[in-house]
Formats: C-alpha cells, structure tokens, sequence
C-alpha cells in the first residue's frame, strides 16, 4: 500500500499550496509505472470467475467421508467458498471502474493519479534541488523502459535463484544472485557490491547454520 | 492489589537478561526495517519469524512485540525524514512531520513522535492490563459456536475498514480461507486441494504467505515505482522546550486513549486510530488550521495513537485467539508455529507469557524512548541504503526465512507465486491484510464450525439461536453496513470525476489497509 500511502500522504502538502504549476505529464516511461499490471474489474472478474468455477468442480469431485456421520463434509466449506467467490466475481464484474478511482476508468481519474503522483515532485522541487529526487547516486531501477519487463524480470530471477537453490548451494547461488540483480538494477559502485555479494551469503550461512542450528543447503562447496 | 502484583511478576520474566537481549533485538530489528521505505510492520515481523523459531514460546513473543512496535516507530521516521511513510499506520505522521522536517524541525518531530509513542505504549499497557483479565474471565466461557461467530467477526471486520472497496475485500478475504483449507483435512484425513503434491499435505505455511504477500510484494511495487520517492531532510536538533512538550502532552495524552480503545476493536488498526486522533486533535485545536503545515500537535497526535493502539490490539490477541488486524494476525500465526494457542485460558494456564508480555511491551516503549532517539541519526543512515542492493536483499532474506522452515524448494517456487499475486492484489486495490487473517483463521473456523455442528447434532440455526453468537453475527453483518452505505451513496454521482483525494476525507478513505 505504500504506493498508495506516498500519493495520498502528499495530499495536504497540496491542498497547501493549490497555486503550484503543475509539471507536463512526465514522458519518461512509456507505460506509467503506475498503470503496469493493473486490470479493470471486468477482466478481473472474469478470472477470479474461471478461478472461482475451477475451485467449485475440485469441491464438487472431493469424496464424502462415509466412514463416521459427520455434520460437516471436508467438501461442505469448499463449496460454499467457491459459490461466494463466484458470487463476489459477478459483482466486482459489474462494478464501475470509477468507482475506486482506478486509473484506467478515465482520462480524468488519471489525470488526478499522475497530479498527485507529481504533486511529490513538486514538493521535491520547493527544495531548492531540484535534481535531488534522483541525484543521490541512484539511478532510476532496472534497465528496460517498460515496467511489465523489468518486473517479469525480476520474477525470473527470482525463480532461477530458486531453482539453483540446492544444486549450488546457499552461499554460490545467493553470492550469484545478490552480485548480478544489484549490478543489474543498476548499482554502480562494484567493488561495494562484490564484497557485499560475497560476504553477505558467508555470514547469512554462519549464522543460520550454528547460530539457529538451520541447515542451508551446502551444493557444490564442501561445507 | 493482585493486579501489579502479576505485572511485577511480568517484569520478573521480562527483566531476565535473555529476555531483555530479545526486547533490545526486537525493537532495534524493528525499528531499522521499519525505516526502510516500504517495509512495514507485517513484513518485519514477518521476515523476523524465522529467528523466532526454536526460541522459547515467551522470548518469542517478546522479540515480535518488540518488532511490532519497533517498526511503527520506525515507520514514522521515514515519514518525517523521507515523506514516505513505509507503514501505513504512520501515514498521518507525514502529514505534519514532513512539513516540520522541511522547515528544518526534522530532530524535533522526531522527538515529539518518540516521546508520544512513549506515552500512547504506556497508556496501552495500562489499558491492556485493565481491560484483558476481565475480557478473558468473560470469553472463558465462549464455546465452538461463539467462537466461529466471532472469527467471522473478525474477518468481516477487518475487510470493512480494510479498504474502499467491499467486494475486493471480502475476495481476498475468501482467497485466504481457500488457502487455508490445502493440505489434509484434520478430522477426515482426506486430502484437499493438494494436486497429489506431497509437499501440500501439510497445508500451505502461513510464513510463505506472509513473506510472499507481504515482503516480496512490497519489493515488486518499488521496483514498479523505479526508485522514485521523496526527498531526504537530514536530522537536525532533537531537543524539545518545556512549552513545547506542554503544547503535545494534552494531544498525546487523549490521543492515547482514542488510539486504545480503536486498538482493541477488532478491524481498527494503527492506521484508523493515527487518522481518528489526527483529525479529532484538528478539530479541538485552535490552530487546528496550521495542521498539515508542520504542527506539532499533529505529529504527537497521530503518533500516540498508533502506538497505543498497537498495544491495544493485543486485547483481542492475548484473550480471546482471534486477531483484530493483520499485523497481530501474523503474530497469531507466528505464535502457532510455536506450538501457542492464544485464547482466554492463556490468562490462567499461561500467566507468565501473558504478563511477561505485557511487561515487555513497557519495557519496549522505554527501549525506544532511551535508546532509539539519541541513536536516530546512525538510523537514519538505513535510508542511504540503495534501492538497487535492498531489493535483493530482501528477496534473500524472504528466501531464507521459507527454506528454513521447510526445507523445500517447492516452498520456494510458492513463495515467488505468492509474491506476484501480492503485487497484483496491491496494484489492484486489494487489501492483503483480509488474505492473511482469512488464511490464519481458516482451518481455526472451519474447526470451531465443525464442533459447534457436532455439539448441536447438525443443527444450522445454532449460530443464530445462541445469544452470544447471534450478537456477533449481528456485528459482523452490521460492520459491513457502512461500506455498503458509502458503495451505495457513491453511485449515483460515480459519472463525476475522481478528485485528487482531500485531506478531510474520512480515515478509511486514506487508509487502504490497516497495517497495525
């Protein structure tokens, strides 16, 4: 929700000053970081719907228990679940986008989300700095343009780390992940971002092996 | 009196070395992943359980209360320092503290929300201490049927103030349950829902859900944000005059109170008491017209509250096992893991967790007051942190946590799966704080139905002929009235544009989830 908190925490620092030019709309991105990933509640509806519908068909296909009377069945709390989410995805099915002020409603709802998105910026601005929102060394996160990509990206990271989990073992695969994802997003002091990559897993390892008696999986170092 | 006599038995546990190591673990983890942009409470509590793990039960809970308030404090220094309040309990914090921070004033707002937060946690333990002996000796007698009636209290509750948007809530809400039921079934031992994966017959672990939906979210939306955020004041003098600490002890003392008692109903969080308190304090001042523009009654005001109702949302918690917030529902989570059932017998089968506890929270409070503030600046230093190295050193600590727990690299693969349904629920509105509870008390209601039909030979109307029951029921359909309401009357002008959202909007309008 902090997405959301950030926006919203701005709010007043607007209603403060309501004069303030508002800056064109940013160009930067193609998609709006804020738009990726977000569906209208008629698509949204529709696949919790099929999700809900799947969910009933396991219920309905579960065995009774016949061994003992019992009031309730294993199945009997699936079913009701599955008719109630298949009854809460027709409504959010025919709920208007408007309604939450999701962005893709309107131009206007939109035009209200990138105005209170860029009111932080205009708060940034009044700092006499204006190049301080991103001139603390840190780059914009990730390389691709597109938001879609860059979080599919990560996902797939993350998955590949987990895939190599215990065929490397702890300290190789997250020395691995840890050096090349903040390499990759965009850390440019090298020399930092080695020692943290390798030393990190080291203590990590330490301290979960002897420290809370967890066994990390060693893969190919011998210990 | 026997009560301070069970409290300086409390201390008794609290002040052992071991436990005191916790108290200081638990506040200090806290406090410094409660700082980091994004991070709030759930996620650090969440990313400390696995060190919790195989600690004894009491020291457990001691270093998750710890980090509870440790990372509502924490939070609230982002809020002052970075206008990016990582919790959204201390959203109300930023409203003034920010304004106060840009006027060079960052050290003292961050002295009024320590020395606040210290007295809304004390007027909470008082509170905690009046209120549970009493509400535990009531909910002794509570049988399956008003326990069932009271979890769906609970949830329906949570989902209300949750969010803006009923159905989305009440769908997460659902999911949870759904989740919850994986795994085989306790009383028949058929297996449900597990696609003949060996690794789902024990259910899906609440922590990987928890990380998931919570941490891992958290770490895609900053990445979708692309590093974008506030800009950093840096600390300036935290001392504090004597008319000043006058001016907020009025504010922070009734705001203690308010924040309590909304602590302690079940759905109000942290973050609907900071709201309440903000803007009752707004209206009672004379200069309620300076808020949002660096009073310091506004930064006492909202800080007290969420720290007291923090406290105060362990009532439900500690007496009756049914959590009131998402936050104390990962506790509750955290808690059964260890092999703890909270619930009114804990009060006199358990005392010594109970008031050890209780005697933590205080001693949490005056950690934070002693320790925190002179040592806020090196914190501070947390927010120089990069982005591009937090990110994945998140993911290696959620990563962690699961494989700890169990071993499996299919735990793994879940995690990443629930992370990405966080982040798509986030993106879409929905809240995750009804997901968790509906996950935690899933198996817990289906369980309590069951005895309840069992009890009553099968007979449905048990739940509406039993008084105790039939008033919860009662509740919870009467606290979903509200969002009807609002959904109902907002539908007739929902052709008008969406606006900018206004300050004086109600505390749920701002709040999308209660946090606390």
């Amino acid at each position: 929700m902090s997405e959301k908190s950030t926006a919203r925490g701005s709010a007043p620092a607007t209603g403060a000053a309501p004069g303030r030019p508002r800056k064109p709309r940013g160009s930067r991105v193609p998609v709006l970081p804020e738009r990726a990933f977000r569906f209208s509640p008629r698509t949204l509806g529709v696949v919790i719907a099929l999700f809900a519908i799947g969910y009933l068909v396991l219920a309905f296909q579960m065995p009774d228990y016949t061994a003992v009377q019992v009031p309730v069945q294993p199945a009997t709390l699936p079913r009701w679940l599955g008719a109630v989410l298949l009854v809460l995805a027709v409504l959010l099915f025919f709920q208007r986008p408007q309604a939450d002020g999701e962005p893709e409603a309107a131009p206007v709802a939109e035009a209200a989300e990138s105005a209170s998105g860029k009111s932080t910026d205009a708060d940034a601005d009044t700092d006499a700095d204006p190049s301080a929102d991103t001139a603390k060394g840190e780059a914009r996160l990730g390389r691709f343009e597109d938001t879609r990509l860059e979080i599919g990206l990560f996902v797939a990271a993350l998955a590949a780390y987990a895939a190599l989990f215990e065929f490397l073992g702890f300290i190789l695969a997250t020395a691995l992940y840890l050096g090349s994802m903040t390499w990759y997003l965009g850390y440019r002091r090298h020399l930092v971002n080695a020692v943290v990559a390798i030393a990190l897993p080291f203590a990590l390892y330490a301290g979960m092996t002897w420290g809370l008696d967890v066994a990390l999986p060693t893969g190919l170092l011998p210990f | 009196m026997g009560m301070l006599d069970q409290l300086m038995y409390g201390f008794s546990i609290a002040l052992t070395p071991e436990n005191l190591l916790y108290v200081f673990i638990g506040v200090l983890a806290g406090t410094v992943i409660g700082i980091l942009p994004g991070l709030g409470p759930m996620s650090a509590i969440a990313l400390m359980i696995p060190i919790a793990y195989g600690m004894d039960p009491t020291s457990a809970i001691i270093m998750l209360a710890g980090v509870y308030y440790g990372a509502i404090f924490g939070g609230s220094t982002s809020s002052i320092l970075l206008n990016a309040p990582g919790v959204a309990g201390t959203v109300a914090t930023s409203f003034d503290g920010y304004p106060m921070a840009l006027k060079g004033q960052a050290g003292k707002a961050l002295a009024i929300a320590a020395i606040s937060s210290f007295v809304g946690g004390t007027i909470g333990v008082v509170g905690l201490m009046a209120i549970a002996p009493s509400l535990a000796s009531f909910a002794v007698s509570f049988g399956p049927t008003e326990y069932f009636a009271l979890m769906v209290l609970g949830l329906t509750a949570v989902v209300s103030l949750g969010g803006r948007n009923l159905t989305k809530g009440l769908i997460s809400a659902v999911v949870g349950v759904i989740i919850a039921l994986v795994g085989i079934d306790s009383q028949t031992a058929i297996t449900r829902f597990t696609f003949d994966r060996p690794e789902l017959y024990e259910g899906v672990e609440f922590l990987i859900v928890a990380l998931g939906v919570f941490a891992l979210a958290e770490v895609l939306v900053m990445l979708s944000r692309r590093g974008k955020g506030g800009v950093r004041k840096s600390v300036t003098s935290l001392r504090l005059s004597r008319g000043e600490l006058a001016r907020i002890t009025p504010p922070a003392l009734r705001s203690s109170v308010l924040g309590f008692f909304t602590g302690v109903l079940p759905g109000a969080g942290a973050t609907v008491a900071s709201f309440l308190a903000y803007s009752a304090e707004k209206r009672i001042a004379r200069d309620g017209k300076t808020f949002g523009q660096g009073n310091m009654k506004g930064v006492a005001a909202p800080e007290a509250a969420n720290n007291a109702a923090a406290v105060g949302s362990f009532v439900p918690l500690m007496t009756l096992g049914v959590p009131g917030s998402g936050t104390t529902a990962i506790l509750l989570g955290a808690l059964m893991v260890l092999g703890v059932q909270p619930g009114p017998t804990m009060l006199t089968d358990d005392p010594g967790m109970f008031w050890g506890v209780v005697a933590s929270m205080y001693l949490g409070t005056v950690v934070l007051l002693v320790l925190n503030l002179p040592l806020i600046p090196v914190f501070a230093k947390v927010l120089n942190t990069p982005r591009t190295m937090l990110l994945p050193l998140v993911v290696v600590f959620c990563v962690v946590g699961v494989y700890g727990l169990s071993f499996s690299v299919f735990d793994l693969g879940l995690l990443a799966a629930f992370g990405v349904i966080g982040f798509l629920m986030r993106r879409n509105d929905f809240p995750a704080a009804p997901l968790i509870l509906g996950l935690i008390l899933g198996g817990l209601m289906e369980t309590n139905m069951r005895r309840a039909l069992q009890i009553s030979g099968g007979e449905w109307s048990v739940f509406v002929t039993e008084p105790i029951s039939a008033g919860l029921l009662a509740l919870a359909a009467l606290s979903l009235l509200p969002s009807l309401v609002r959904a109902l009357r907002r539908r007739p002008s929902a052709g008008t544009p969406a606006e900018v959202p206004a300050p004086a909007d109600g505390p749920e309008e701002q709040a999308p989830t209660p946090r606390g």
